[in-house]
């Protein structure tokens, strides 16, 4: 085989994949949309801690971000990015809603902690 | 026995969402077929070898660089890193709140790859350590009645030293950093006392093997942002500014020893800072609890894998590269093995500027609106001063979409893939005189590059945690 029909043959098959590739990941629907967060989430806090992990939530954009914290220690719910702060009482709770109008991937912390407690996606 | 590991992220409340699937595909399959494209196209003389510098006419060139403007940078850069040490050793230990870390970190670290590729390499007039070096070798001069002596730095030792402290400097905001154990990195308290050290043990190897020769070398920044000068068209020559051929000036700058290590660690460094919220964090986590396991501390187990896996990454970029130049190797015409890996290294510095460029871009974007609101008007993050009435100002996160990000995070690397192509095909068609065995030694590097551009993508479409 000469060299330009090796390269014709590597072209094409450079081509097949790269349509393979389009073809496979775009059905492949893992933008997050759809998979969206809803009703009011309740984290819990116990000795300072979030239960079950660090909570996550994901939304589209403009949608209403519901949350709700139960904590068994005072410390300040802070919402970053969006920079929210509520205070929250030993044994008491604080509700947070608030539009989700920035996208990317934010924290919510107990601040005087730096304990990370929520994970927040919004998607475009 | 099972623990989730700390995040790192120093500064910004805000993490890029991943890259969608979608935008993925197409932009891998863009790689692949321009990467195919570029084959069959390919120019047959070199036209980057030679820079064809010319100076710029006009006086306003000349007293852009003249002994008076260069004090004055000089000046400008020993106040900014005395104030910065200042802020770190004495201001709030809250990193977003002092001035240091950002400025240290976000504008200098990332600021000056930017500027040094659109304006060449102004490092080297702000360069507070070579002023200082500068000011000191003129006043032993004048008071000695003779120029200072040094040592004569080893020619093997080359710019290993700078590869080596690329890494420190990551090392120390993305491991150390956030061996605390909290959502915040890297303290000011260390950034001050870092640059300190670095301060002095900078001063010391000036005054060993003198200013200009640490400078070339040695130097980490001075290195590092030189590196991505050598792309642009801007260049002083003989003490006057002038402009050359784009990217002609990358081919000279890998013939020092250790040079391609200093492009390896600088695609190392991005690629594990983007990998290790992402696509290693399993990894991490299982090394990190068998270290645990294994009676380690908890900080100590988390520096050590960190380490490992950073040094893993360096391992494995180096490995992908010299896989290609050893394949290259084998092609009837070429020179010898140790001539094409120092030879094909400035082929890199594209891709590595792309990595910067994809993994920072918004970082960079939202940390600059701190740096010059808050941290500006209350450096030492007090609460107490409000020197420019910007105090209260704040990061406005709305300023980029997520859709924006996306496209010059996968834009960079496409670009970036590009011209490594162009220097690599160039470089071939100088090392091999038969244009035949010159587009056969560049299927091993179009390999090389597809696998950067594409483990690059990779890491962007991977979720953040």
């Amino acid at each position: 085989m000469n060299s330009n029909a090796v390269r014709a043959v590597l072209g094409a098959g450079v081509v097949i994949v790269a349509v393979v590739l389009l073809i496979v990941l775009s059905n492949d629907n893992s933008d997050g949309s759809g998979n969206t967060t809803k009703g009011v989430t309740t984290i819990v806090i116990k000795h300072g801690k979030p239960v079950g992990g660090i909570a996550q939530l994901t939304y589209d954009k403009d949608e209403e971000v519901r949350f709700k914290v139960d904590s068994d220690v005072s410390d300040e719910v802070h919402m970053h990015g969006y920079d929210i702060a509520k205070d929250v009482e030993a044994g008491g709770s604080v509700s947070f809603a608030f539009p989700a109008t920035i996208e990317g991937v934010f924290e919510a912390e107990l601040e005087g902690r730096k304990e990370q407690i929520l994970e927040l996606t919004v998607n475009p | 026995m099972s623990f989730l590991l700390p995040v790192a992220h120093a500064l910004v409340a805000r993490k890029d969402l991943p890259v969608p699937a979608w935008l993925f595909a197409w932009a891998a399959s863009i790689v692949l077929i321009v990467s195919f494209f570029a084959l069959s196209v390919g120019w047959r003389t070199p036209r980057f070898e030679q820079d064809r510098w010319r100076p710029l006419a006009g006086g306003l060139w000349r007293v852009l660089i003249s002994l008076p403007a260069q004090i004055v940078y000089g000046l400008v850069s020993v106040f900014l890193l005395g104030f910065a040490i200042y802020a770190g050793l004495n201001g709030t230990e809250a990193p977003d709140r002092n001035f240091s870390l950002t400025f240290l970190y976000v504008t200098v670290w990332l600021g000056f790859p930017v500027l040094s590729v659109f304006l060449g390499d102004v490092f080297r007039a702000f360069n507070p350590w070579r002023a200082v070096g500068r000011a000191f070798g003129g006043a032993f001069t004048a008071l000695a009645g003779q120029r200072p002596t040094h040592l004569r730095y080893p020619e093997w030792l080359g710019r290993w030293p700078a590869a080596i402290g690329l890494l420190a400097v990551v090392w120390l905001e993305i491991v150390y950093g956030a061996s605390g154990g909290v959502a915040v990195g890297l303290e000011p308290h260390a950034v001050g006392l870092a640059a300190l050290f670095y301060s002095i043990y900078t001063l010391a190897m000036m005054a060993l093997f003198g200013v200009e020769q640490w400078c070339r070398t040695g130097e980490i920044f001075s290195v590092y942002f030189g590196m991505f000068s050598r792309l642009g068209c801007f260049a002083v020559e003989n003490g006057r500014l002038g402009v050359r051929r784009a990217l002609a000036g990358a081919t000279t700058w890998a013939t020092v020893p250790g040079s391609a290590a200093v492009v390896i660690a600088s695609i190392a460094s991005t690629s594990f800072d983007g990998a290790q919220d992402g696509a290693f964090k399993n990894a991490l986590e299982t090394t990190f609890n068998h270290l645990v396991d294994a009676g380690i501390g908890l900080t100590s187990a988390f520096r050590l894998t960190d380490t490992i896996f950073m040094l893993l990454t360096f391992a494995g970029v180096a490995l992908v590269y010299l896989i290609g130049v050893r394949g290259m190797a084998g092609v009837p015409g070429a020179p010898s093995f140790a001539k094409l890996r120092s030879g094909f290294a400035h082929t890199l510095i594209p891709i590595a500027f792309a990595y910067l460029v994809a993994h920072y871009f918004s970082l960079f974007v939202f940390q600059e609106q701190a740096q010059f609101t808050y941290l500006l008007s209350d450096p030492l993050g007090t609460g107490t001063t409000n020197l420019f009435g910007t105090a209260s100002s704040g990061i406005d996160f709305h300023a980029l979409s997520a859709n924006a990000i996306w496209y010059v995070q996968v834009g960079s690397l496409v670009i970036g893939h590009v011209i490594g192509l162009t220097l690599a095909h160039d470089r071939a068609t100088a090392y091999w005189g038969d244009y035949r065995q010159a587009s056969r030694s560049q299927y091993w590097m179009l390999a090389v590059m597809v696998a950067f551009t594409c483990f690059g993508l990779y890491l962007l479409s991977v979720a953040n945690g």
